[in-house]
């Protein structure tokens, strides 16, 4: 099966379908929420209906939303021209998706961004084997290693309870969709108040809708009491520092696994967990998908290429410049 | 190692200061004698008690090599992952991660493993030790077993804090610990002694450096109120010196606590033939026709890797005494300078060059001052020094006691091209800048500060470089030349790091130039230009 890689996305022109497009095209595979720029009437996306709706809220009123939004059922397959697809859970955020392709005897397998281990609101990842995987590299490095679910879980309220404790306000920063969610869960669940910023909060009704509840959450204000902690996305640091509160600031995100992410986040704790798979689920994943020839895409795609190909694979990093800049924030 | 190291962690996880000091001293109480002491000096990156970690001679290869055997990764990947952590032993850890057998690290062991290190003279040896590490120990115990090899921990505690955790956890006072540990050089041994109730009981040690006690600047000379108490002598522009001299051995130590004496033979054959020990500070001088001559002629003596008879004679040197610290098994700091200058006056009675012992004059009138400072200026140094009469000497302190008139030197206004994270109270801010210079239509490098912003400044500035930063490496991002700053400094010299080819001596920043674009700043002449008037001044200078 052909696979074409260019700036605007994967492209299978046999089938005539786009995967995480760029730009607007007639035919489009959405993996996950955060992906997916094409916003013109006349083209048809497939994705999960979790992923469709959280593209629907990401999209402004005044957008043109295509008319042809196609919800897709895990496990499921169905037609498409002459080609088979199936998705796939990938762990990654609510709703995120891995598709497989199957055409011509060939099975491809697209992860999209994804995680092997459990997330703390989202499904458990398949791993499906295929004869081709693309596979992204956000984390691609030995130096990435996360903590479980429970044990970020763990970290979390340990570091609330503690700040709320000595007075301090715990704020955690985190990306706006997928692990911000993940982080207002495990402290609402606990029965820490919680302030959550707008950003965060507007993908809630989605998360909610799918069983994953945030009971006692309050919108999040400059002024916010003492008591509770805050979660806000990672560009709010500014105007907390400038309010010169008295609070106490956690990183929860894969680059936290670095302690110069201090800096970079202008954080104090750091606690590594992310919506992505660390180094070891990434080769886990290869491992098991059986895979003989991969494509690697997002974040460290030269390097981990190279990794894959010294451990005998056939591995290649296509067009990486075009992907590097689509990593989580 | 295991419980310093997570202590470590915690240390790093705080911003506040007091927050870092409790944790630290905490930690520190409950340990034995023993461990007290090899905790205090891993705290302070001192593997083998009384020994400089540069005799170690373990560095970026040998660690590097020992990781690639253990981990079986290729020199690009350890590249790239060294690159993205930004510091070799944090990369070790996570490299290691889950690949040791977990054995704990006690610190006795440790030690042990260090004095291995330090006494293996071979690189294979080395290589050994550091892979049968890498292999046992738990990776956060070994990040920071290899983060004092490297000699910085980099979790935002400075030795000053150390010194308060010691006092805190030992039941004394930071005082007392700070005036045992200028003496002794040896915290480690310091803190044992302050559990022990024998902090008086320590007294400097010969061939050991003590802090230099630094001077305060004066702005502006109306400042001055009682002239009548202050001695004044020359400020030299020289390299600043504590001698140590004893039964014909002499020893030489900058500011940086570092040895050199081999660089001035003509020295220590000199200071060999004073009678008894003794401790001096002063100023080592390119010194020709009765005066110095400019730093940068110094420096062109100092950048010669062999020390010729031609270049001796070419560029000789002079050692200007000022202050006695040390004579003959007493020490002299809590003596008043007054009485500290008579007995090194003593001691230098027969001297000749080039022993030199600093003039004092006295002033009734800031207009003798005024005076004094264009005299000064006229032989050619930098300004004046003011000390307080009757003071004592205060190893490491800029107390105010010692004041110092410089001449005013031309400033440059220059732009911001790759900032770095700051540490302690300043960890979180990126703090420390390094500048550049127009030349072409690029801009290059002369240059790096981290003193003269208000915190609300570089608050400011953080998060404006933040968002200009295109790129970074650990702890440096390189930012979009967009901020100018006037810098002031107290001289330029040549510099192969640079590519502008000139460094900036001692730069600070006077104040942050939000009127001026990037384009408005200096050019990379301009800073020629400079550099050349303050070569010329040497130049006469030699041919006179």
């Amino acid at each position: 099966m052909r696979v074409e890689f260019n700036a605007n996305g994967i492209h299978l022109p046999e089938i005539g379908l786009w995967l995480d497009p760029k730009e607007t095209r007639d035919a489009a595979w959405l993996s996950h929420g955060h992906a997916g720029h094409a916003s013109a009437p006349h083209c048809t996306i497939f994705g999960t209906q979790e992923t469709l709706n959280l593209y629907r809220i990401r999209r402004s009123e005044q957008e043109n939303l295509p008319h042809d939004l196609r919800p897709v059922e895990f496990g499921q397959p169905f037609e498409f021209g002459k080609a088979r697809l199936t998705a796939y859970p990938a762990g990654h955020i609510l709703g995120a998706a891995q598709l497989l392709v199957e055409y011509g005897g060939e099975r491809l397998l697209y992860t999209g961004d994804i995680k092997l281990r459990e997330p703390l609101c989202g499904l458990v990842t398949e791993v499906v084997p295929c004869d081709h995987l693309i596979v992204e590299s956000t984390f691609g490095l030995p130096i990435y290693h996360f903590l479980s679910a429970a044990e970020a879980r763990d970290r979390i309220i340990d570091f609330a309870q503690t700040c709320i404790a000595e007075e301090i306000m715990p704020v955690f920063l985190a990306y706006p969709l997928g692990p911000a969610q993940e982080v207002v869960h495990a402290l609402c669940a606990e029965g820490i108040p919680t302030a959550v910023h707008g950003s965060i909060t507007r993908f809630f009704p989605e998360y909610e809708r799918s069983g994953y509840a945030f009971p006692g959450w309050m919108p999040y204000e400059s002024s916010a009491a003492k008591g509770r902690a805050i979660v806000v996305a990672s560009g709010t640091r500014n105007y907390l520092e400038a309010s010169g509160k008295q609070a106490r600031v956690a990183y929860v995100s894969g680059w936290a696994c670095l302690d110069n992410a201090r800096t970079r986040a202008g954080a104090e704790e750091l606690i590594p967990y992310s919506d992505h798979a660390d180094f070891e689920e990434l080769m886990e994943l290869v491992e098991r998908s059986e895979a003989r020839e991969i494509d690697v895409i997002h974040g460290y795609t030269e390097p981990f290429a190279r990794i894959l190909q010294l451990r005998g694979r056939v591995a290649r990093a296509p067009s990486a410049a075009a992907y590097r800049d689509e990593a989580e924030g | 190692m295991d419980a310093l190291a997570a202590i470590c962690e915690r240390i790093a996880s705080y911003s506040s200061r007091t927050r870092k000091i409790h944790l630290l001293s905490a930690y520190l109480r409950p340990l034995s004698d023993e461990d007290l002491v090899r905790a205090v000096q891993f705290l302070c990156c001192s593997p083998v008690r009384n020994q400089d970690r540069r005799g170690m001679a373990v560095g970026y290869a040998t660690l590097r090599d020992a990781l690639a055997s253990v981990t079986g990764w290729d020199a690009d990947t350890l590249r790239l992952c060294f690159r993205e952590v930004g510091d070799i032993g944090e990369a070790a850890s996570l490299l290691l991660f889950n690949r040791t057998a977990g054995e704990p690290l006690p610190l006795a062991l440790a030690e042990e493993l260090y004095t291995e290190l330090y006494n293996a003279r071979k690189v294979v040896q080395k290589l050994d030790v550091l892979q049968s590490c890498f292999r046992r120990f738990r990776p956060l115990a070994l990040k920071y077993f290899v983060k004092v090899i490297t000699g910085d921990l980099r979790i935002g505690l400075q030795s000053k804090m150390v010194e308060e955790a010691v006092a805190e956890a030992t039941d004394t006072t930071h005082e007392a610990v700070r005036r045992a540990n200028n003496r002794s050089g040896d915290l480690a041994g310091v803190a044992l002694a302050a559990r022990r109730g024998q902090l008086h009981e320590i007294e400097a040690r010969l061939f050991h450096p003590m802090d230099f006690m630094l001077a305060k600047p004066l702005d502006a000379l109306s400042d001055l109120t009682d002239p009548e108490n202050w001695i004044v002598e020359d400020k030299y522009d020289g390299i600043r010196a504590q001698a140590h001299v004893a039964g014909g051995r002499v020893v030489l130590y900058t500011r940086g606590l570092e040895d050199v004496t081999g660089s001035y033979p003509e020295l220590v054959r000199a200071l060999s033939g004073l009678p008894g020990s003794s401790v001096m500070d002063g100023e080592i001088l390119a010194w020709k026709n009765d005066r110095a001559l400019a730093f940068t002629v110094l420096q062109q003596r100092l950048a010669r890797k062999r020390l010729t008879p031609e270049l001796l004679e070419e560029i000789p040197v002079a050692f200007m005494a000022y202050d006695l610290l040390y004579r003959d098994g007493k020490l002299l700091l809590d003596e008043p300078i007054e009485e500290r200058w008579r007995l090194l006056e003593e001691l230098l009675e027969n001297r000749a060059l080039p022993l030199l012992l600093s003039p004092q004059h006295s002033a009734a009138h800031i207009d003798d001052i005024d005076r004094l400072f264009e005299e000064a200026r006229g032989r050619w140094n930098e300004g004046l020094l003011l000390k307080r009469r009757g003071s004592a000497y205060e190893p490491g302190r800029r107390s105010g006691t010692w004041l110092k008139i410089k001449r005013p030197y031309a400033t440059l206004d220059v732009v911001v091209t790759a900032a770095e994270q700051g540490s302690g109270r300043r960890a979180t801010m990126l703090s420390d800048y390094t500048f550049g210079v127009r030349s072409g239509d690029g801009f290059v490098n002369v240059g790096k500060a981290y003193s003269g912003l208000t915190d609300e400044e570089i608050r400011e500035l953080t998060r404006i470089l933040r968002s200009l930063a295109t790129n970074h490496f650990g702890r440096v991002y390189v930012v979009r030349p967009q901020v100018v700053l006037e810098v002031a400094f107290d001289g330029i010299q040549r510099s192969s790091r640079h590519k502008s080819g000139f460094a900036l001596r001692f730069p600070r920043i006077v104040r942050w130039r939000r009127d001026k674009t990037p384009e408005q700043c200096d050019d990379v002449e301009r800073v020629r230009e400079l550099y050349e008037a303050s070569l010329r001044q040497g130049v006469t200078e030699k041919q006179a």
